[in-house]
């Protein structure tokens, strides 16, 4: 790890070039900002590797890498636009530039993520063309100020043709002797990367048409462009109609393939091998993203290790089922969370923990019920947040009869004989809710159902409420009401509450519980809170 | 060695072609029936005899529009130098009323090596153009307007076609303008004072034939002989090619890929491929290399994203269209977690996963587009609560998950019941 923290400023990283080892090899030092940058800044910047590199660099990617360098064919040759397309992370940017740095070729890359607007997509190509850097000298402008599309053609034209003059002329100047850094052949190659973004900008309609239809409208032979997305090319079409461009596709990783990239770089292969042997085959049936199950792998893996006391031990069976037998409570709760971040917990959270973990192994399949909550929360915040579950989930209309005086709903009026008709009105209404999801409800009527429920339990619980009167707590006077609106919108800020829009009859803002039943469940426990009581079952 | 080199001297060279496109439409464009010659002749009528004339080159995207009127224009320029300019706009770049005069005035200034003001007004460029046509139709001049996407002009208040072809009444004017578009009904989208001053002439363009293409095939492909490549080499390699070229099974694939689309464009892109296979070490086209494009360049995204997906993002389609059988007007997140659920409880499969996992691939398969939201704005909903169709038919799923490798048993059983 200590490696990568070295300052190493290339023109170009990508996300999985941190990874790989060949980008490690070459620390090029900081250019100033007033050495004034060549043609040679084109290339990659780092020394050419050889085929061979990059397609070990890349396990079980050597046929797209082949395909492209084909695609790419000889220097000096024209090329048709590129559309190179595939799930996220399977390796697209990163072999583009990777291919790049291999042929020594100029080109430009920008990213449609960074670049979000045509301005700014526009701006950072000129600029890159024009050798151009933003600095304090020239106050972080770009080289030219451009939006439209038109002015867009007339710039690049022009920074094209001066940039394949300057190239035609190194060329010539070294035929004798090769510079080191010099870019091969007079080919200037556009990248766009994330192209499906641009299809959510404002002017999609008229911007997409328009770079599909850039090389026929630019009619050079010098210009290559590729266009990297990780949509297929049947998303973009459009009642437009565009000419194709030529497409490459890479697929997902499969789990062989997986295997293979989770064997590199690893400091002992044995261990980490038969560690895969147990995670690689249930993980994959979830996800096949490498970089969701790196994130899932990494803290698995150190369990795996732990009854190691040597990390450099070559694993035989009976070391092997023994790691496994220790590993195997944990892989089926890692299965069902999404990702964990592990906070330095305390040795005694950690026993208590593993105990927990123990007990909840046997019901995984159903959501992880910890009967804790796992962060602290005042009282009153905790009767706020059940009374926004409640206004979300009860129809107003019975509120009255919910909160009378006697507090709380009587169900055993309820109790009616279930007819196939009612069954059915149950189901579509269960369907309703299930769609609807929560529902709104202004402050007035969080308000009321707060003070409802407050009240009700100070007359059951009265310990608990001496304890909690500095809470706000208290019997309806105006610090309670400044003390609840602030926990309101600290709830809001938490995302337990969403502050919508406004209500287009009465004009105030109306709010919306987004929290889990189980959820409420768990904080009405910790409040010794009837919560069954007042909720309304269809 | 030698040979190697001269194959990439070859494979250059065939790129180039494949890249030009006014190369590839040279061998249609001989026959007096070609549109070429009849865009010829209008042309250059219009221009000895020093009238307006306004005319529409229609036909479907990479039909070879723009070539051939590429091609007309390169020859008129050489038969008559002086007098004719060309002025391009697009519609993708120049639909904008202020944009397109801007252009216009723009290559009239290089045309005419006058002072262009990037400052210029709407007004100013508009009245320099109606000055500059007058001045050109004085001195003999034909100012030949070409905009390409003719339709994307045809927007709006149509101001820059009225102001075009209104200036074009007048008898001292000389103007030719020339639209393009692939949209056959691009006339009708005229508003009424333009299309009364349109010439209402049109050319259609339309795919070539299969002579035509078996023609332009030898064209594309075979070497020249009197290059500075290597003779023997050129005349091995274009033995070959015929040889490829008279072969049934090489006629078959060219033939069922030019069933989608039989445009010349559309066969460069297959050539293209091909031609990227070529072997260096032999030097030669062989029937492989398009044999292992077909299947490269004729591509089913759908039924790849869905090999692509997990066995838990399989399940989520699979319930989704259980849903949609089922006729259930509108589903979301909710529901598809209760079939799932369901599913679970009477057939008893091992992938079960917790909620916040099946929201993560549920997430997955919109970013893949296999399903999307119904609707666009409720953004301030949350995702599990948001109506989602299937961007899929249930023949694509079924074909995707016998494609699939380890498919499990039971989704393929559910998805047969449902057909």
């Amino acid at each position: 790890m200590g490696k990568e923290e070295s300052p190493r400023i290339t023109r170009r990283t990508t996300r999985s070039s941190c990874s790989t080892p060949v980008a490690n090899n070459v620390v090029e030092t900081m250019k100033t900002s007033d050495e004034s940058l060549t043609t040679n800044d084109l290339v990659f910047g780092e020394d050419p590797i050889t085929l061979d590199d990059l397609l070990s660099s890349f396990p079980s990617r050597r046929a797209q890498i082949l395909e492209l360098v084909r695609l790419l064919g000889p220097s000096n040759s024209p090329m048709l636009p590129l559309f190179i397309y595939g799930g996220p992370s399977t390796g697209k940017t990163s072999i583009i530039l990777q291919t790049f740095r291999h042929l020594n070729r100029s080109f430009v890359y920008s990213s449609c993520l960074t670049c979000y607007s045509p301005r700014i997509l526009f701006e950072s190509i000129l600029n890159q063309l024009m050798l151009h850097r933003k600095n304090a000298m020239n106050g972080y402008s770009s080289v030219k100020r451009c939006e439209k599309p038109a002015d867009f053609v007339n710039f690049l034209r022009e920074a094209l043709s001066n940039v394949i003059n300057n190239l035609m002329g190194n060329s010539g100047k070294l035929n004798t002797k090769r510079l080191v850094g010099q870019a091969h052949g007079n080919t200037v190659y556009l990248i766009f990367d994330n192209l499906e973004l641009v299809r959510a900008w404002d002017k999609s309609s008229t911007i997409l048409p328009f770079l599909f239809n850039l090389y026929d409208v630019l009619k050079m032979p010098e210009l290559g462009l590729i266009f990297v997305s990780n949509t297929s090319p049947d998303t973009y079409y459009s009642s437009m109609g565009y000419i194709e461009p030529v497409p490459v596709y890479f697929p997902d990783y499969t789990e062989d393939d997986l295997r293979q990239i989770f064997m590199r770089n690893q400091a002992n292969r044995k261990v980490y091998s038969s560690f895969l042997d147990v995670v690689l085959r249930p993980f994959c049936r979830i996800t096949r993203r490498v970089d969701e199950l790196s994130t899932a792998f990494a803290p698995l893996f150190a369990k795996y290790c732990e009854p190691l006391s040597d990390l450099g031990v070559v694993p035989r069976e009976e070391l092997k089922r023994r790691l496994f037998s220790h590993l195997q409570p944990h892989i089926a709760s890692s299965l069902n969370e999404v990702f964990k971040i592990s906070s330095q917990p305390s040795p005694e959270a950690e026993s208590n923990k593993e105990m927990k973990q123990k007990g909840s192994r046997r019901r995984f399949a159903g959501c992880e019920e910890i009967d804790e909550l796992d962060f602290h929360m005042s009282t009153s915040a905790k009767y706020l947040l059940i009374s926004a579950f409640l206004a979300s989930r009860n129809p107003a209309t019975l509120d009255a009869s919910l909160f009378d005086s006697m507090g709380g709903f009587d169900n055993r009026k309820r109790k009616r004989k279930s007819s196939q008709k009612s069954l059915e009105q149950k189901e579509t209404a269960e369907q309703e809710l299930l769609m609807k999801g929560p529902g709104t409800f202004p402050l007035e009527r969080l308000l009321a159902i707060f003070q409802c429920i407050t009240s009700v339990a100070e007359g059951s619980i009265d310990e608990e409420e001496q304890e909690n009167e500095g809470l706000g707590v208290q019997r309806g006077d105006g610090g309670l009401m400044s003390d609840v609106l602030l926990q309101l919108s600290s709830l809001c800020n938490a995302n337990f509450i969403i502050k919508g829009g406004s209500c287009p009859l009465e004009g105030s803002t109306r709010y919306r519980s987004t929290v889990s039943e189980e959820m409420v469940l768990k904080v009405a426990r910790s409040l010794k809170f009837p919560l069954s009581k007042y909720l309304y079952r269809r | 060695m030698g040979r190697e080199k001269a194959a990439k001297e070859a494979l250059n060279l065939l790129r180039g072609r494949l890249c030009d496109p006014t190369f590839v439409f040279k061998p249609l464009s001989d026959s007096p029936e070609s549109n070429y010659s009849k865009l010829k002749f209008i042309i250059s009528s219009s221009v000895t005899e020093a009238c307006n004339n306004s005319i529409l080159l229609l036909g479907p995207r990479g039909s070879g529009k723009i070539a051939v009127l590429e091609l007309v224009l390169k020859d008129l320029l050489l038969e008559y130098p002086d007098m004719i300019s060309v002025i391009r706009l697009s519609g993708l770049l120049h639909s904008d009323d202020n944009c397109a005069f801007k252009e216009i005035a723009r290559q009239l200034c290089v045309e005419h090596d006058l002072l262009f003001s990037k400052m210029a007004s709407f007004d100013d460029n508009s009245q320099f153009m109606i000055a500059m046509l007058r001045e050109c139709g004085l001195a003999h001049k034909t100012i030949i307007f070409v905009l390409n996407e003719f339709d994307l002009f045809a927007q709006g208040k149509q101001r820059v076609l009225y102001s075009l072809l209104d200036a074009m009444q007048s008898i001292t004017s000389q103007a030719v303008v020339i639209g393009v578009s692939c949209r056959l009904d691009a006339d009708q989208l005229l508003e009424k004072r333009v299309r009364s001053r349109f010439s209402h002439r049109k050319l259609m363009f339309l795919p070539p034939s299969k002579e035509d293409l078996e023609r332009l095939l030898g064209h594309i492909l075979s070497l020249p002989l009197d290059s500075t490549l290597p003779h023997d080499y050129a005349v091995e390699f274009n033995a070959k090619l015929q040889n490829m070229l008279a072969d049934e099974k090489f006629k078959q694939t060219i033939y069922t890929y030019m069933n989608s689309d039989a445009t010349v464009n559309h066969l460069l892109r297959f050539l293209f491929r091909a031609v990227s296979y070529m072997d260096l070490g032999s030097g030669f086209l062989a029937l492989e290399n398009f044999k292992t494009a077909l299947p490269n360049i004729q591509r089913q995204p759908k039924l790849e994203c869905i090999t692509d997906c997990s066995i838990l993002e399989l399940y989520i389609l699979v319930c989704m269209k259980r849903l949609e059988v089922k006729e259930q007007n509108s589903y979301n997140f909710n529901s598809v977690m209760t079939e799932y659920k369901r599913i679970h409880d009477t057939f008893q499969t091992s992938d079960y996963y917790a909620r916040n996992v099946c929201l993560r691939a549920f997430e997955h398969l919109q970013q893949r587009e296999l399903i999307c939201f119904t609707d666009n704005r409720g953004h301030n909903q949350s995702v599990e609560f948001r109506p989602v169709k299937l961007l899929i038919s249930s023949y694509e799923l079924q074909q995707g998950l016998k494609s699939y490798r380890s498919c499990p048993v039971i989704l393929l059983k559910l998805m047969d019941r449902e057909a």
